[in-house]
């Protein structure tokens, strides 16, 4: 059975057939090439998949895209652009706190909604806030250096 | 190929009857944190999925006189984010903390969390202390539950086909109450726990005696306890690290946990003591 939808995704509307299992994370990667948001685990534990559901940081992996219609959905590709980045992603360039990428988009996603909700997180904070972004290289010291010096902006 | 079916109900009593004609061909969906995990990794035996999220009977967190109603599709981190919920239970507030992480509570249900039966569920766990009553509707009209009474076994509740967990009931405890949740794990966060305690205690005013204890342990058996004899053992009782050795005695001697993957019974067993009597200490609080 697929059932057709409309997701509002960046402020966009977007017409998908979907089979009821299927994800929003796997909607977004295969049906829009909304590629940016990552696939690491696929089982809600490593966070490279989240985006903002109404304004929250959800894993994608764990949300059926028939649940998220009426819901407004951010990507990473409703954030900053390609010339223009965020303040958030500019601040992971300059300090060094990206290697290999991956976990990238999903922690910027959560930083993003984490200075939305609290503009100028404790240290402790900004660490329990990005507890569900999982990282296998910076050691997230750098990570969470550079949300800080967002913050303090 | 899976071939699911999907429901999505605009009222409970629509719900109820979608469920219980579906029968143990479908599953309600709250959150999907848990739900979804299963779907993917396989084999079900169910074939459908209904969506609570249209159900406004499941949600809100109300106060009426001493007494808190949270629906059952509040999200975890709803609890952390109502300052009432943490002034009158703030043992509930720690166990939701600690549940997953910022992403998972965000779509996590309190109602997901009960209806799982995980043994090591967290905030589930804390209902007990607090001696919540669950909400129940479904084809035979609404029921209350005691929380002690909900579960059947690992995964398995007394709900009947059609019935939908609709709220959780508590009543604010006494004011001089104090309570503790100790989530043992291998890592601090992100973790399910290998053992999870909970306590509450209110002192008898002006002495050293606790009036009423209750304690709860999770992970270390089919379903969550309440440990009455551990309990029972300190009501009317003058607080000593002895008192305090033995209700530990008691919890370890009450559970029986099993070996798997993440640790051992033994080990279990172990820090059901340890942790029952850490937890009773920091609850005292006071001198010994
Ligand atoms: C990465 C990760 C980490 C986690 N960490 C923790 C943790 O630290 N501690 C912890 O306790 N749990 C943890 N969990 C488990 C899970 O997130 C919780 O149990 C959560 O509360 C489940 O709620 P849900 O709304 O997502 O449930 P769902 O998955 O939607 O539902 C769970 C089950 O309950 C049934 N159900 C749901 N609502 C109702 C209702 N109202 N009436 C009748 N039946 C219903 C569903 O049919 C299903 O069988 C974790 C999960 C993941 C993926
Ligand atoms: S891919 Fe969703 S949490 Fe890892
Ligand atoms: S930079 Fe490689 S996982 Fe984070």
């Amino acid at each position: 059975m697929k059932i057709p939808i409309s997701l509002q995704i960046n402020g966009e509307m977007y017409q998908v057939q979907v089979p009821v299992q299927k994800t929003l994370l796997s909607v977004l990667r295969e049906d829009l090439a909304l590629t940016g948001t990552k696939n690491g685990c696929d089982s809600g534990e490593c966070g490279a998949c989240t985006v903002l559901m109404d304004g929250k940081p959800v894993n994608s992996c764990l949300i059926l895209a028939l649940d998220a219609v009426g819901k407004q959905i951010t990507t990473i590709e409703g954030i900053g652009g390609i010339t223009e980045l965020d303040p958030i992603q500019e601040a992971l360039v300059a300090h060094g706190a990206i290697q290999c990428g991956y976990c990238t988009p999903g922690l910027v996603m959560t930083a993003k909604a984490l200075l939305a909700s609290n503009p100028h997180p404790t240290e402790t904070e900004v660490r329990e806030g990005i507890a569900g972004n999982l990282c296998r290289c910076t050691g997230y010291v750098k990570v969470v250096e550079a949300i800080m010096d967002v913050s303090r902006d | 190929m899976l071939d699911l079916n999907y429901w999505e109900p605009g009222n409970l009593l629509e719900a109820v009857s979608l469920l219980s004609n579906l029968g143990e061909k479908a599953r309600p969906l709250a959150g999907g944190t848990d739900l979804l995990v299963k779907m993917k990794k396989g084999p079900i035996n169910w074939s459908g999925i209904v969506n609570l999220k249209g159900l406004p009977e499941l949600k809100g967190i109300n106060f009426e006189g001493q007494t808190m109603t949270i629906g059952a599709l509040t999200p975890i981190s709803a609890l952390m984010a109502n300052p009432w919920v943490g002034v009158h239970f703030p043992v509930l507030v720690e166990a939701a903390r600690s549940l997953g992480t910022p992403q998972i509570r965000n779509l996590a249900t309190v109602g997901g969390n009960l209806c799982n039966a995980s043994p090591a569920a967290d905030v589930a766990l804390v209902l007990l202390i607090y001696e919540a009553r669950l909400l129940i509707m479904g084809p035979k009209g609404p029921r209350k539950v005691p929380v002690q009474e909900f579960y059947a076994g690992p995964g398995q509740t007394v709900l009947e086909p059609g019935e939908i967990l609709t709220a959780v009931e508590m009543d604010v405890p006494p004011l001089n109450s104090k309570g503790v949740f100790v989530k043992h794990g291998k890592r601090k966060s992100h973790e399910i726990a290998l053992v999870n305690v909970a306590v509450l205690i209110t002192p008898q005013p002006g002495t050293k005696q606790i009036a009423r204890a209750r304690i709860a342990v999770g992970a270390v058996a089919s379903t969550q306890l309440r440990l009455q004899e551990a309990e029972e053992s300190l009501s009317d009782t003058v607080v000593t690290v002895d008192a305090l050795e033995r209700a530990a005695e008691l919890a370890e001697a009450a559970v029986n946990p099993i070996d798997d993957v993440r640790s051992t019974a033994g080990y279990r067993k172990q820090m059901v003591k340890v942790l029952t009597k850490r937890a009773l200490q920091e609850a005292w609080g006071g001198e010994l």
